[in-house]
């Protein structure tokens, strides 16, 4: 928020307090209106999610539910419960999309706070509103902006904690995942590259510009830049589709 | 106001006029008509100046000038007319001997004739704007002589034979020729141009490209560039004898134009005459005329500029890859040298020290050097090999023109972080071995690179020196000190070093015979006594020693060996007999390091102290080795071992660029780094532009290795990408 000029900022803190957002939502519904309160109400009003209370009663148990005996967190079992309840396969992508909404730091584990806050943003304190909202969430998916937030979230979240980098396999499942929802033909070439020429672990500049690539360059390459500042990876990957015949490039 | 009545006085006009009588007028000038006859048929003599002049005066005073002017117009034209005739009737040759004559004629009358009637040139001629009286009679020559119709191409026509005569060998009248053409150009300039010169311009032209036409039929290069030399030295003394001087440029820009501007691509390209084989042949005389030949036309010198180049820069790749050539480092770097010096000369004695052309020589070794990515070692190794013994018995001048030529093929690497770190390799075998011919000499290099290269570049070089030297009165410290009383066990020379100075070398240490492990402790206690802090780690790959051995027949030989083999031989003097196992097992010595030793002790003729079972040159596992009393060798010192250095293996070739790789990436890291902390924000390809020419004194960096250099320090956080513009990279304070 310190980013904001002061009348952007007491904007914000007017939507708040009127809507109840939170801060993201409210600069986000006041960008998108220029600024103009009144605009921006019917823009967060118009939007499904609409923040709605929660009871932290309900929550808490929720959460208690699906917590470890051990360790205040939510790990692997309580994760597969918790699927089980919502009747979705563990490995279902929607799991992504509940975790950046939750911001959690690693896969296959939630916190407390990154639980229930989640939830309170999402405005979910029961499983049954916690179903519906999934197909909402899968929606998400299909918005540019949101992919690829959520993308560039799943690098840090899918990563090993204290590492600097993702493993190749996780990533290369990770891709996978994300691109059977927003499709990009090259990625299983992608993938087969990775494994025979690269074989070691993606840096999450690789990570971020790879989404790029996909969006930008064309199928037969024809648009891509050699100067383009591309990462070496993906200058490689290129060099690879040629000699293999897989695209066939008019070099100049 | 008051009007007071002047009286003016007026001075009245003399109203007298004295009317001259006309007949007095006609009468005058009838004088002065037969004076001008007088003069044209040169019979002034009795004339007198005075009266004439008095007469003309007076026309003039009386207003009749106009007369007089009109009067003498025709009367000259009348004159000119018959000369005009005598001359077209001259025959043949005489016809420009008539012309000449009479024109001197001409003048001379002239000048009298101006000299009567000055006062009407002074005054009549002035005020109504009259042409004066000498250019009049220049005219009057012009219009009835120079441009009658009978002698105006016939003029020309002579004109333009006799030069024609003279190029092609004849001998002409010049004084004639000079004569008529000064006329010409008195006559006035258009006169001189329109007459004569561009008609002459425009016959040479069509004269020299015939000539030139037929002689590069006929001709090599050399002997055109000599002809085309003498016909335009021809001209210039033409000019200088009969023509106007202004001519000279013309004339000289018509030779050049017909006879080398319109030729230079054949006569450069001349199949084994032309600038190619020149070059190759040293013929500094051609090369000096092409030279001064071409410079006079426009592109001459580009044209011969790029053809040296592009010769010289496939003689340069050839001498760089024919593997013939690579096979000795020294003779590759000496045929380099060579034809510098070659190309040195051409430029000084035939090309004027052109610097253009200085230029191309450089930018041409520089590309051709760099295209052997091991230029840097072979210029080590050629360093090297002069400062062993190369250089002995030469005078110290000569060894600085030698060491400086080389300095020169240094700065044409691209690559000079390569050769610093073979140098460094070099210059340590060198010392350690003991192999340098001069000590100054050694120095004088460093100097010369450190002059070149900064000094970051001989730090470590100088450093080696200083151990040298240190290591030297460390030992006399240690031998007049307790601890070296030995009696007469074996003597130890130590050479302490500095780790971070030297080449490093994984040292693995192996068993040392017993009496040297004694000395060598003895020194360790001593040296460590004196100085805190220090660790020492005995190289024993890297040492000698001299050994005294006694053979079957009672033959002593003193035998100079690495440490190595010292390890193996003293071994023998317990047993008779061992195996390749058992000296490995023995020594720990490396296995591949093992087994050159033995290849040199048992394997090499007159130095086969070892004999070995069976004779192979291969070692094998089981294989026996045995002392070799038969050994003999005519030497009482028998060197084994320390071989100079070489030219690297592959293998060894590959791990010193490999190390050269790794010490290149953080050096581009912190140029990198150094650029982004000024400027902030830049965009991919301006840093790869910065890093490579802040680098480029050291190396030219492969911008792939810069673009993973930039990308690891985004994952380090030092930089990062742009959130808008993905080209754009940002500096993380």
């Amino acid at each position: 928020m310190h980013k904001l000029g002061r009348g952007h900022r007491d904007k914000v803190q007017q939507f708040m307090a009127i809507t109840g957002s939170s801060e993201k939502a409210a600069v986000q519904a006041l960008k998108a209106s220029d600024w103009h309160l009144e605009g921006a109400f019917d823009i967060f009003y118009s939007q499904p999610h609409i923040r709605t209370v929660t009871d932290s009663r309900h929550l808490e148990e929720l959460y208690n539910r699906y917590k470890d005996p051990y360790v205040d967190m939510i790990l692997v079992d309580g994760i597969t419960l918790l699927c089980n309840d919502l009747q979705v396969d563990p490995q279902d992508i929607v799991m992504l999309v509940v975790s950046w909404h939750m911001k959690a730091a690693t896969m296959c584990e939630f916190s407390r706070q990154e639980f229930i806050g989640g939830l309170q943003y999402l405005g979910i304190d029961t499983i049954e509103k916690f179903r519906d909202k999934l197909s909402y969430m899968r929606s998400e998916l299909k918005d540019e902006q949101k992919f690829r937030e959520i993308y560039n979230f799943a690098f840090g979240w899918a990563k090993e904690k204290g590492q600097k980098s993702l493993a190749l396999d996780t990533a290369i499942g990770m891709w996978q995942l994300l691109f059977a929802e927003r499709h990009w033909p090259l990625v299983d070439h992608w993938c087969q590259f990775l494994q025979v020429r690269h074989n070691k672990a993606i840096s999450r500049d690789t990570w971020s510009q790879l989404l790029e690539f996909a969006k930008t360059v064309d199928l037969q390459l024809s648009n891509y830049d050699e100067e383009g500042a591309w990462p070496y990876l993906i200058d490689e990957f290129v060099e690879y589709l040629t000699e293999n015949g897989i695209v066939q490039r008019h070099q100049n | 106001m008051s009007a007071q009545k002047k009286r003016n006085f007026k001075i009245e006009a003399f109203k007298h006029r004295v009317e001259l009588d006309p007949n007095y007028a006609e009468r005058t000038w009838r004088v002065l008509e037969h004076a001008i006859h007088e003069i044209y048929n040169h019979n002034a003599s009795g004339l007198s100046f005075e009266e004439l002049y008095r007469n003309a005066y007076n026309m003039v005073l009386h207003k009749y000038g106009e007369k007089l002017y009109t009067g003498l117009v025709n009367t000259m034209t009348g004159h000119l007319k018959e000369i005009a005739r005598s001359i077209e009737s001259a025959q043949g040759g005489f016809f420009l001997e008539e012309l000449n004559v009479k024109w001197g004629d001409h003048n001379k009358a002239l000048q009298m004739i101006r000299d009567i009637l000055m006062y009407m040139d002074r005054t009549f001629v002035h005020s109504s704007h009259k042409t004066p009286v000498h250019e009049l009679g220049l005219n009057l020559w012009r219009d009835n002589i120079i441009h009658s119709s009978k002698i105006q191409s016939r003029l020309l026509d002579m004109l333009l034979d006799l030069i024609h005569r003279e190029r092609t060998g004849e001998v002409i009248n010049r004084g004639l020729m000079r004569n008529i053409t000064k006329m010409l150009m008195d006559l006035g300039s258009s006169v001189y141009q329109e007459d004569f010169e561009k008609p002459f311009l425009e016959v040479s032209a069509s004269f020299y490209s015939v000539e030139s036409q037929q002689l590069i039929e006929c001709c090599d290069c050399g002997e055109y560039l000599r002809k085309a030399e003498r016909r335009l030295s021809e001209e210039i003394e033409r000019v200088s004898h009969y023509l106007d001087v202004k001519s000279e440029v013309k004339i000289t820009s018509v030779v050049e134009g017909e006879m080398i501007a319109n030729h230079m691509q054949r006569l450069v390209h001349m199949e084994n005459s032309g600038l190619v084989s020149m070059l190759v042949d040293d013929k500094y005389e051609d090369l000096s005329r092409m030279y001064n030949l071409f410079r006079r036309v426009p592109d001459g010198l580009s044209t011969i500029k790029d053809v040296m180049t592009s010769h010289l820069r496939d003689t340069g790749k050839q001498l760089v890859s024919d593997p013939e050539k690579l096979k000795d480092p020294v003779d590759f770097v000496q045929n380099l040298l060579d034809e510098k010096d070659k190309y040195d000369k051409i430029i000084t004695k035939a090309f004027n020290n052109d610097k253009t052309f200085q230029n191309a020589l450089n930018s041409s070794f520089e590309y051709f050097i760099n295209l052997n990515n091991r230029s840097p070692e072979f210029i080590s190794l050629y360093v090297d090999d002069k400062l062993r013994k190369g250089l002995k018995g030469v005078s110290e001048e000569d060894v600085e023109v030698v060491l400086d030529k080389v300095m020169m093929l240094f700065r044409y690497l691209q690559e000079k972080d390569v050769f610093e770190k073979y140098y460094k390799q070099h210059l340590a075998k060198r010392l350690l071995a003991g192999k340098s011919v001069s000590d100054d000499t050694e120095r004088s290099m460093i100097v010369k690179l450190k002059t070149e290269c900064g000094y970051q570049f001989t730090s470590k070089l100088e450093g080696m020196f200083t151990d040298m030297k240190t290591s030297v009165d460390t030992m006399q410290g240690f031998y007049t000190s307790q601890y070296s009383e030995i009696g007469d066990g074996p003597t130890l020379a130590v050479q302490v070093l500095t780790t971070g100075s030297w080449p490093t070398q994984p040292s693995a240490p192996c068993n040392l015979p017993a009496e040297i492990l004694v000395i060598c402790e003895k020194f360790r206690t001593y040296y460590l006594g004196t100085r805190t802090g220090r660790r020492l780690t005995w190289q024993t790959n890297m040492g000698t020693a001299d050994i005294k051995a006694t053979f079957g027949k009672g033959q002593r030989h003193e035998l100079n060996v690495s440490t190595y083999q010292m390890c193996i031989l003293m071994l023998f003097n317990s047993v008779d007999r061992l195996t390749y196992g058992e000296i490995e097992q023995a020594t720990e010595i490396p296995p591949s390091d093992l087994k050159r030793c033995l290849q040199s002790l048992a394997c090499v003729k007159g130095k086969n102290v070892l004999r070995k079972e069976p004779m192979s040159k291969d070692i094998a596992e089981d294989d026996a080795f045995y002392f070799n009393d038969k050994f003999t060798s005519k030497f009482i010192k028998v060197k084994i071992g320390t071989v100079a250095a070489q030219k690297e293996s592959e293998p060894e070739k590959q791990e010193t660029r490999q190390r050269v790789e790794e010490d290149r990436k953080p050096q581009i890291e912190a140029a990198i780094v150094r650029i982004m902390k000024s400027r902030r924000v830049l965009d991919h390809n301006t840093i790869v532009t910065e890093v490579t020419s802040q680098l480029q004194s050291r190396f030219l960096p492969n911008p792939v290795v810069i673009k993973k250099r930039i990308e690891s320090l985004i994952e380090r956080e030092f930089l990062e990408r742009d959130k808008a513009d993905r080209k754009l990279y940002r500096y993380l304070a």
